[in-house]
């Protein structure tokens, strides 16, 4: 059984017996179904949904570690954060930072899937040790690459250097420019494993003969990437930017490891503001209403994330 | 074949690609290889050696010895087992009925559930940190592996619910005739055959829970019940020192235990996590 055919079995169950037993279904038996979901929902109202209702709530609310009691503030919240320069500025440095590692992690991703599924000796093991980047720590993809832009003894540097491009070491992670392209990189590398499955299982349900039949009519591998592959890949493309998006509006780990949001506040994502504004300022108030401008970015792909996922489901 | 390599230019291309790529996957897993087995005086150089002239341990033994890096290794063992013990539990059973049950509001829950992935971890965060507090849980392991039910409680039961829709209702219909109850059917006839899935939906938990430093850099507050994320990021990259080879030591230490738990169940792993984006 190719890979294919066992992921498509997944996403479209069997229609046919639920339908057919629907009559016999006995009042006790829809409680056992409800049962079983209790302590799934249970966990999930604790640490999910609670947290979640609560914090949209403090974000009406002053409270600073000054204040004893969260005090009603209306939607001064909100005004504040529109008009505050540094939530606004963190809110671009987000979407910087999504569209340059959404973009090229699905180019790379892409690009890697299509090597990895033409058949060479070794296959099977690059495309396990290819996954590696994606199973290791945030933390360690933050330490390497912060190795590698070391100021002082970082690879970029030597390289700079021996080729005769720099003449002194760079502190990269201390320019704008330079800590935005290491977060960058460092995320890229983590991500593009986990895009490179999602382009294989998709490349894997290529209908051969027609691309035979291309062949053989004189389309070169331009043609056939750009005729016939890229459309056949349109909705794992599709699901990748939007899984892509969301993974990133959410990332912070090799941010916070990398740069801390820094320097100065060049890479300060939204993930970073509100951290720093509830676990080093606490003004918990405020984090929590930056906290949901950043949700309100996060919704518009976990709409269409969630849509598709749930087309599969009956 | 879906690429023609016969010509020179196809095949320079798709070797030059290739290189490109992976050599951006690879090396630096070379270069965090080798810098851990340099000594000092062969790390700190501004033009690097390729590899390591001398072979020295010393890294290790610090990290092993000095950095707290074992504890900090158990810790996250026994966070991530029993997260991923807890989100495994709760998975299998909320898949099974999405999958086999129909009840109302069943795909108004199933959806609201599937969004939780979407919520921003560090806004959940806000509140959880309070709320553990208050119910003293906040610096406590217990703590920490309730919380990571957030990462991986969603896909885990999207994962199974995908798997036990297969499953063929006669199966269930059959043992339903024989007079056997509906948890005894889940235990002794489902379960069974759904090892695979099963396993696969706990590495995923605990992958998710070992690699985490969000939650186990706020909720752990004592260094004796520090996990390795912030362990290793508190040690080895402070703002009075860096220790580059030690940070790279841990590193390794650190990424071996998921690595080895990913290797062997590699292909059902894959597909399960691409399941349902797919199609």
């Amino acid at each position: 059984m190719s890979d294919m055919t066992y992921t498509s079995e997944m996403t479209a169950p069997t229609r046919v017996s639920p339908e057919a037993r629907r009559g016999g279904l006995k009042a006790a038996e829809r409680r056992f179904g409800l049962l079983l979901l209790v302590p799934a929902l249970a966990a999930f109202g604790i640490v999910v949904l609670f947290p979640f209702l609560e914090a949209l709530g403090l974000s009406f609310y002053a409270y600073t570690i000054e204040m004893s009691e969260p005090e009603w503030n209306g939607i001064d919240n909100f005004v504040e954060v529109l008009t505050d320069g540094a939530v606004i500025s963190s809110f671009f440095t987000t979407m910087i930072f999504v569209g340059l590692a959404t973009f090229f992690s699905i180019l790379l991703g892409l690009g890697w899937a299509l090597i990895l599924n033409h058949p060479f000796p070794g296959r099977t093991v690059l495309r396990g040790l290819s996954l590696m980047p994606w199973v290791m720590p945030a933390i360690v993809a933050a330490f390497i690459w912060g190795w590698i832009f070391n100021s002082r003894y970082g690879l970029i540097n030597a390289l700079g250097m021996e080729l005769g491009l720099l003449e002194h070491p760079l502190a990269y992670l201390s320019t704008p420019a330079g800590a935005m392209a290491a977060v960058v990189i460092a995320k890229v590398w983590l991500s593009v494993p986990l895009f490179m499955a999602f382009f294989i299982a998709g490349l894997q349900s290529m209908d051969r003969e027609q691309m035979e039949a291309a062949r053989v009519d004189g389309a070169g591998n331009w043609q056939i990437l750009t005729h016939h592959v890229l459309p056949h890949l349109k909705p794992v493309i599709m699901v990748t930017v939007v899984l892509g998006m969301v993974g990133n509006l959410q990332h912070f780990d090799t941010i916070w490891a990398l740069t801390g949001g820094g320097p100065v506040r060049a890479t300060t994502v939204l993930s970073i503001e509100v951290y720093r504004r509830a676990f080093e300022q606490w003004d918990i108030g405020m984090a929590a209403t930056v906290g949901v401008v950043w949700v309100a970015t996060i919704l518009p792909p976990a709409y269409f994330y969630l849509r598709e996922l749930m087309k599969g489901t009956e | 074949m879906m690429l023609d390599l016969t010509s020179t230019k196809a095949k320079i291309g798709f070797g030059a690609t290739a290189l490109v790529i992976g050599f951006f996957l690879f090396f630096p897993v070379y270069w965090l290889l080798i810098s851990a087995f340099k000594t000092n005086e062969e790390l700190y150089r501004i033009i690097p050696t390729v590899y390591p002239h001398t072979w020295s341990l010393e890294h290790f033994r610090y990290a092993l010895s000095e950095g707290g890096l074992l504890l900090q290794l158990g810790n996250t063992l026994f966070v991530s087992l029993g997260s991923a013990v807890i989100n495994c539990t709760m998975a299998v059973y909320a898949g099974y009925s999405f999958a086999k049950y129909r009840y109302f509001g069943r795909r108004p829950i199933m959806l609201f559930m599937l969004s939780a992935q979407m919520f921003p971890f560090g806004l959940l965060l806000i509140t959880i940190y309070p709320m553990f507090t208050t119910w003293g849980l906040l610096d406590t392991r217990g703590g920490l592996m309730l919380s990571y039910i957030v990462f991986a409680l969603p896909v885990a039961t999207y994962m199974l619910y995908s798997y036990f829709s297969q499953v063929p209702n006669e199966l269930i219909e059959a043992a339903r005739a024989d007079g056997a109850s509906d948890l005894r059917i889940f235990h002794t006839i489902v379960l069974p055959i759904s090892v695979a899935p099963i396993v696969t939906v706990f590495l995923y938990s605990f992958m998710w829970s070992w690699n985490d430093l969000l939650y186990s850099l706020t909720l752990i507050v004592s260094e004796d019940k520090r996990t390795v994320g912030p362990g290793i990021l508190l040690t080895y990259l402070n703002d009075s020192h860096s220790d580059w080879g030690g940070a790279m030591a841990a590193s390794i230490l650190a990424s071996v235990p998921v690595i080895l738990a990913f290797m062997g169940l590699q292909r059902f792993f894959i597909e399960g996590v691409t399941a349902g984006a797919v199609k």
